[in-house]
């Protein structure tokens, strides 16, 4: 049987979810048996292959090159999972969206620190005007809540996307 | 004065009621789950949150359990996929409304909201969130209002002024930018009204009431103490 | 004056009324109500004042309520004893002097004369003013006035409503007696019971019910309540009302109060309503004064007082529980029913809530009885209404109709259909709790049960016309935002759903929706209509939910075309020229580079945005002069014109080479692409042109022996000489295009055979087959089809008319073929089945026609040819029409009379329309609609067959050039697009820096149009090649007209 072609990202979250994910512990061996991870901050591939069957997405969308990296997986994949609530709602990422983006950088790069009083610019990607969820840029197939969610969560949704079957988690799955 | 006794049938099964109950009251004492946000055992009912919508054969429009008295020979249906729907939508509302990150909530793990969610499998939001700026009032000496995590329930309101007699609460401006307030639109440390007796907090079903001194998951909240109280004779202001 | 405790003295202030209503001498009166004010009433009545003084003149000057046409407003009514009543319109201060001096010399002033009324029926009293004036019209042979029935609004516009005494003369509180001295509650709750009044405030519940109810309810104490609360957008009636006639009101609730057993009235009425409020605390006192309200009223021992709060501008306080929370002192939130406010209401006692109008009703049904009620309405929803009609159409104000009228009847006889003619889309009725109808559903009937199946309500009465200037999405958006800033908080799905639907309104606006927002949308709004605690929040979703099931293209267009065709939504529209132009040339810039003397630039911008600039210059239909924001100044600039001339000032000179170089010299890469198109029409040439610029390889395969389809063969030489056409289609050709001449698609060329060899196939053929008539005599020698004439004559083959030529239609087809057949010296008559101003036809042709001496012949629909022995035409006779009901497109329907006419003639042409020659479609396997056009898909214009498009006439029926040339660039985008799987369409047109700033003063010119030669001249045919009847504007002028341009294309004011 061919493998499934599995992808982990992580956009403007904490790892957390990663984490769970590493969590899964004996769990990672059926996964590997199903599928291959093809991209991911856990293997070591530079570019988003250009199909992908299961792309687990962590983290808000909250910079141009969070932007054009969700267009572009979106493009490229099959089932697009929004992994953990940053993913899913925007969460802590988002508690910054009250406060407009120049305020921000200049309470934390300039007010916030002793030495080296300025804004970033070079080689880092332009913030979002707000953090917000994958849905609102691109179509998710699939929400996976939780902060993070769960690994025995996790491995379940997994599980049930590389058998094949609708994953019916939802009543494992919570905010926060 | 003896009620009349009156016969429901909820979700086909045939229950007894008593004339001047609600249906919410009628379907819980026969063990049927409805579910609701705004409605609290002992305080008044206002039908604000919506999701105890019920259907009532004969009648086209869905009814508010909480506040629809029980009529003789009524046909009640408490879920359907229709209310499923309307109700995650209801809950969808107020998750996009203003600022719930439950990862970082006193109430996180023991939030009314929260819990909801989980059991009517809300797992993601499909509409726009507001991220609108709210303060945090700490002025009082030993709670903490965040508007943040509001969903404008009025339990606070309720409990206060029909338990307690204080009236401290109540909500002030209009559609979304509604908000609470305590006194006269005072900062809550300030609210000569407060007694600090802290049932507002107890009555909060979310993380916006909460004592000081708690961190993450680390507030939790007695609501049925506030209907036991409430249930006394005499108690109501 | 004593308050009135007897008979007697009753009678004696009815006399005395009367006495001021019509007195010995005459009696000015003036429509004072809030529109009446606004228009100048006041400076009117001054005037009056004024000029009495000084004259001394015997005259009564009387302050009025509002008769209800508010467009003709200032109303001023004139009564010479024993004469009629007369209307006057549109008075302004400075007639005062000489409508007085008029009116003393008993003249009449022509000019401001609307109506006369000779009698009046007040339903509680009969008023005979006399008769006179034959030349006048009567009341109600004034169109807006026609089928009006009024009851509620009897008294408007008749009586000093700051009078109580003139009430009492037209026979008010009569009712209120006789119900005191009757001493039967229960009778009058059973005969309004009887009457099948429903609430008139929108949810239509009966009214006796209402009343029965409350008066069984047992209390200390009752209160009954006047709703006049009236906060929806674009309604009026209840400040009308209580401005013109406040004591019908104040009577309806003393008699509600008595019959229901409150002592306790309460008018909760807008502050926003000064004079209303004004009005009625005058009644009130003058009412208390008479012994009508206070104790022992009328001398029958019953006690009951009115009180007048005003609300504090809350529309959820029309809600009636919200109205009670309101007059508590709380803030206006509703709260859940049952209970009910008759059960338990006001300050927890029984209570009955009515809406103004429901009030006015009362004393009528009490004087005349239910059976008279029931008289006028329909079935289940018995008397009239009152609807304020506003918006985009002719006549406005309130119309009292009965219930059951059907829609088109208020909106195109009373209200005399669009504004300047312009089409009328839809109205909203019932505010923005209500849904809108569409256009196509005119014919219903305005009733409770209607409306609400289609998914609007009744509401308060507001009717909101739209036409094609408004956007569908955009006023379902308003609507939104208005009750989304109303919502009171309490319940969620209004509070969070109404700001969720907002925002997803918005983001259509703005051209960021996605299909999937309108199912969300369409969920949510149920979910808000379902879920929410009061009508505010049940009823908000309605302007979305309509809108989104009767114009869903609508929102279609502004997700998938990101569009917004009536040109509202600024982010989705360039300017309303632009948006309205097929071709969406930018219109403002070619204006502005012109001005900026950039003439070749003007005209790289003019061909790249439309490539038979010349001949469009000429023959458009020029739907952008209908939709020029000029108009609301003077009139619209003549865009046309100006690309005309811009376009003939490089084609048809020297610069023509150079600018041809440029425009080669723009091609793309080849692609190595190959695309046919069958049609060499402007539709086929325009996608040729863009796909030649975008690289492909294009072949154009044409039945006729030379290109321009219609523009050669059906368009005459006085319109478009083909010289013109051959310099245009010159440029197409240099870019490469080929051309098979005479060769039919599907024919000699097999649809497999294109699908084998080219990578695209693009349908453009034309719509050449006469719809023949079925008509008696089509056989004869001498009936010609007008598209076949057209092209005999444009061939040069020799055609036979004869003297007299009957043409038959009211399109360009029929103007073209009438004005040509003069061309060739006959005489011709055009026989059109409707009326002049319903010719689809262009105006400028029709009119240019009859200066050219073709006589017409309206109202007439052909009966039969009659041939003579020789089997040749020798009469048409033609059944003369009368207008009927209204059709689909807003005009009149003809119906056959049987009055024959007889035409001798010689030859006659039909032109009754044009439909697609298609069998070789359905040997090829496109589907076809049932309209007999390709069948294809809206976006994309892809037919049933894959890599096949279709666009111009051959899917929209015949049209017009530019609509047909819209298709042929829409194509070949899509095209480009999908051969190349990336978006390279916006890299094929030049940028131009060019002034964007708004225009510090624009000309204050009047529109120049094209000269038209001397009709003598122009007949004059040479070598049988017809003039060319229209010149181009002068460089002067076109200068000029480019300088009326108000630059809406401007987005952000620039600093000055």
């Amino acid at each position: 049987m061919k493998k499934i072609k599995l992808a982990t990202v992580w956009l403007d979250g904490c790892a957390g979810c990663h984490m769970s994910l590493l969590d899964i512990d004996a769990g990672i061996l059926t996964v590997a048996q199903k599928a291959d991870i093809v991209y991911g901050p856990l293997v070591d591939a530079q570019e988003f292959p250009d199909e992908v069957d299961v792309t687990l997405v962590e983290g808000a969308v909250s910079s141009q090159e969070d932007l054009h990296k969700i267009q572009k997986i979106r493009q490229c994949t099959r089932t697009l999972v929004s992994l953990g609530d940053c993913a899913v709602t925007g969460n802590v990422p988002a508690m910054r969206n009250t406060i407009p983006v120049p305020k921000l950088l200049q309470r934390i790069y300039v007010e916030g620190v002793q030495e080296n009083k300025s804004v970033p610019v070079d080689r880092v990607p332009p913030l979002l005007k707000q953090a917000r969820p994958l849905r609102d840029y691109v179509k998710v197939d699939l929400h996976v809540p939780g902060c993070p969610p769960s690994a025995q969560a996790i491995l379940a949704v997994v599980s049930d996307l590389l058998d094949g079957r609708n994953p019916e988690a939802n009543a494992k799955l919570k905010f926060g | 004065m003896t009620q009349k006794k009156l016969s429901v049938r909820i979700d086909g099964e045939l229950v007894n009621a008593t004339e001047g109950q609600s249906i919410l009251q009628v379907a819980r004492a026969a063990g049927k789950y409805i579910p609701t946000l705004c409605y609290l055992e002992g305080l008044s009912s206002v039908g604000a949150c919506r999701l105890c919508i019920v259907e009532v054969s004969g009648s086209g429009r869905l009814l508010p359990a909480c506040t629809t008295p029980v009529q003789d020979g009524m046909s009640v249906t408490t879920n359907s996929p229709k209310l499923a729907r309307y109700r995650r939508i209801t809950l969808e509302l107020l998750f996009a409304e203003r600022n719930h990150t439950c990862s970082v909530c006193v109430s996180n793990g023991n939030c009314e909201l929260q819990a909801m969610a989980k059991t009517l499998g809300v797992t993601s939001i499909r509409y726009p969130h507001n991220f609108p700026k709210l303060p945090v009032d700490l002025s009082h000496t030993r709670y903490v209002l965040d508007h943040n995590r509001c969903i404008l329930c009025t339990r606070c309101v309720r409990v206060c002024a029909e338990v307690e007699g204080a009236h401290v609460w109540a909500v002030t401006a209009r559609g979304i930018q509604s908000k609470i307030v305590s006194d006269l639109n005072q900062q809550w440390g300030e609210a000569s009204n407060c007694t600090s007796c802290g049932k507002c907090v107890q009555a909060c079903p979310t993380g916006a009431l909460a004592e000081k001194g708690f961190a993450v998951e680390e507030m939790t909240k007695r609501s049925d103490h506030i209907s036991m109280i409430a249930g006394r004779k005499g108690v109501h202001a | 004056m004593p308050r009135i405790q007897d008979i007697g003295t009753f009678n004696e202030v009815r006399e005395s009324g009367m006495a001021k209503l019509v007195p010995p001498v005459p009696r000015i009166g003036i429509g004072m109500g809030t529109c009446g004010r606004g228009n100048g009433a006041e400076g009117v009545y001054h005037g009056f004042a004024e000029a009495i003084d000084r004259t001394g003149a015997e005259v009564v000057l009387a302050n009025l309520g509002c008769f209800g046409c508010c467009s003709e407003e200032p109303i001023v009514n004139i009564r010479v004893p024993g004469r009629p009543l007369i209307l006057l319109h549109q008075v302004q201060a400075d007639d005062c002097k000489r409508i007085l001096t008029d009116i003393t010399t008993g003249k009449l002033t022509p000019d401001r004369v609307y109506c006369k009324i000779e009698e009046w029926d007040h339903i509680t009293t009969h008023i005979r003013y006399g008769p006179g004036y034959p030349e006048i019209p009567h009341w109600h042979e004034v169109p807006f006035f026609k089928g009006q029935k009024k009851i509620v609004l009897r008294n408007c516009g008749f009586i000093n409503p700051d009078d109580i005494e003139e009430y009492i003369a037209v026979g008010g509180y009569q009712a209120l007696y006789k119900v005191l001295i009757d001493n039967r509650p229960e009778m009058v709750i059973e005969q309004i019971k009887a009457s099948k009044l429903r609430g008139r405030g929108g949810a239509g519940y009966l009214t006796g019910n209402k009343w029965e109810f409350m008066a069984r309810a047992k209390a200390e104490q009752k209160y009954v309540i006047c709703n006049a609360d009236e906060g929806d957008p674009g309604a009026y009636m209840n400040r009308n009302e209580i401005e013109s006639d406040p004591h019908s009101l104040l009577e309806g609730m003393i008699i509600g109060g008595y019959v229901m057993g409150a002592t306790q009235g309460i008018v909760y009425v807008r502050a926003e309503y000064p004079l209303a409020v004004h009005r009625l605390t005058r009644a009130v006192e003058q009412a208390r004064e008479y012994g009508m309200l206070g104790q022992d009223i009328l001398g029958r021992g019953f006690s009951f007082d009115i009180q007048i709060v005003e609300g504090a501008g809350a529309f959820v306080c029309g809600e009636e529980t919200a109205l009670i929370a309101s007059l508590e002192g709380y803030a206006g939130r509703p709260r859940p029913r049952p209970p009910f406010p008759a059960q338990k209401g006001l300050w927890g006692m029984p209570t009955n809530i009515n809406n103004v109008e429901t009030w006015y009703n009362v004393a009528p049904i009490v004087m005349k009885g239910p059976a008279w009620f029931t008289e006028t309405g329909s079935p289940k929803s018995a008397g009239t209404k009152v609807f304020s009609l506003v918006g985009k159409v002719h006549s406005t104000g309130l119309v009292e109709l009965p219930l059951g009228t059907p829609l088109k009847t208020l909106v195109y006889d009373i209200g005399e259909g669009g504004v300047n003619g312009r089409s009328i889309k839809a109205v909203q009725s019932g505010g923005p709790s209500g849904g809108c109808i569409p256009q196509e559903m005119f014919d219903t009937p305005v009733d409770y049960e209607s409306l609400a199946q289609l998914g609007a309500i009744m509401g308060s009465g507001g009717m909101v016309v739209m036409d094609e200037d408004n956007c569908m999405v955009d006023v379902s958006r308003f609507f939104l935002e208005f009750t989304h800033s109303e919502s009171c908080g309490k319940c969620v799905p209004c509070r969070v759903g109404l700001n969720k639907a907002l925002r997803i309104l918005n983001a259509f606006t703005e051209g960021n929706a996605t299909s999937q927002h309108l199912e969300v949308l369409d969920e949510l709004g149920r979910m808000i209509r379902d879920c929410s605690l009061c009508g505010l929040g049940q009823s908000a979703p309605n302007p979305v939910l309509t809108t989104m099931r009767h114009f869903r293209h609508e929102f279609e267009d502004h997700i998938l075309a990101h569009r917004c065709r009536a040109g509202v939504c600024q982010e989705l529209a360039l300017s309303p020229c632009e948006n309205s132009c097929p071709l969406h040339m930018n219109i403002p810039r070619f204006l502005q580079l012109y001005k900026e003397g950039r003439l070749e630039e003007a005209f790289e911008s003019v061909i790249m945005d439309n490539p038979l600039p010349a001949s469009t210059g000429r023959v458009c239909q020029h739907p952008c002069d209908n939709r020029c924001r000029r108009q609301s100044i003077d009139e619209a600039v003549n865009m046309r014109d100006v690309h005309r001339f811009i376009a003939d000032s490089v084609l048809l000179s020297d610069k023509y080479e150079d600018a041809v170089a440029r425009i080669v010299a723009r091609r793309m890469e080849p692609t190595g692409r190959k695309i046919a198109i069958a049609g060499a029409g402007p539709t086929g040439l325009t996608c040729a042109f863009y796909m030649a610029m975008l690289g492909h390889s294009v072949t154009i395969i044409e039945s006729q022996p030379a290109p321009g389809g219609m523009l050669r063969y059906a368009l005459p030489e006085y319109r478009l000489p083909k010289t013109v056409l051959d310099r245009e289609i010159g440029l197409i050709e240099k870019l490469g295009v080929q051309f098979a001449y005479n060769q039919r698609v599907g024919f000699d060329v097999p649809l497999n055979e294109l699908d084998d060899n080219y990578d695209a196939v693009f349908i453009a053929i034309g719509t050449w087959k006469e719809s023949w008539l079925y008509l008696a005599g089509t056989e004869l020698k001498g009936v010609y089809p007008a598209l076949n004439f057209l092209e005999m004559v444009a061939k040069g083959e020799s055609v036979k008319l004869g003297k007299r030529v009957a043409v038959i239609g009211g399109g360009n087809a029929a103007i073209d073929s009438a004005r040509t057949a003069m061309r060739m010296g006959a005489e011709v008559n055009i026989i059109y089945r409707r009326e002049r101003k319903d010719m689809p036809a262009i105006e400028e042709e029709t009119e240019a026609a009859r200066q050219e001496g073709a006589r017409f012949s309206f109202l007439a629909a052909p009966h039969r040819i009659i041939g003579g022995p020789d089997g040749s035409v020798k009469a048409i006779e033609v059944v003369k029409t009368r207008l009927g009901e209204y059709d689909s497109s807003g005009r009149r329907k003809p119906v056959l009379t049987d009055e024959i006419q007889r035409f001798d003639c010689d030859a006659v042409v039909l032109a009754v329309g044009e439909v697609l020659d298609l069998d070789f479609a359905r040997a090829s396997g496109l589907q076809i609609k049932e309209s007999g056009t390709i069948d294809y898909d809206r976006f994309s214009l892809e037919t049933s067959r894959p890599r096949f498009y279709a666009g111009g006439d051959a899917i929209s029926g015949a049209s017009n050039v530019s609509n047909a040339m819209g298709y042929g660039k829409k194509a070949a985008r899509i095209m480009d697009e999908r051969l190349m799987g990336v978006q390279r369409w916006h890299d094929v047109f030049p940028s131009f820096e060019y002034d964007r700033t708004v225009p510090h003063e624009t000309s204050q010119c009047r529109r120049h149009a094209g000269h038209h030669i001397p009709v003598s001249i122009r007949m004059r045919a040479a070598d049988s090649i017809f003039p060319e009847v229209v010149d181009g504007l002068t460089p002067l002028e076109a200068t000029e007209e480019a300088n009326r341009c108000l630059r809406c294309d401007v987005k952000t004011v620039g600093a000055h």
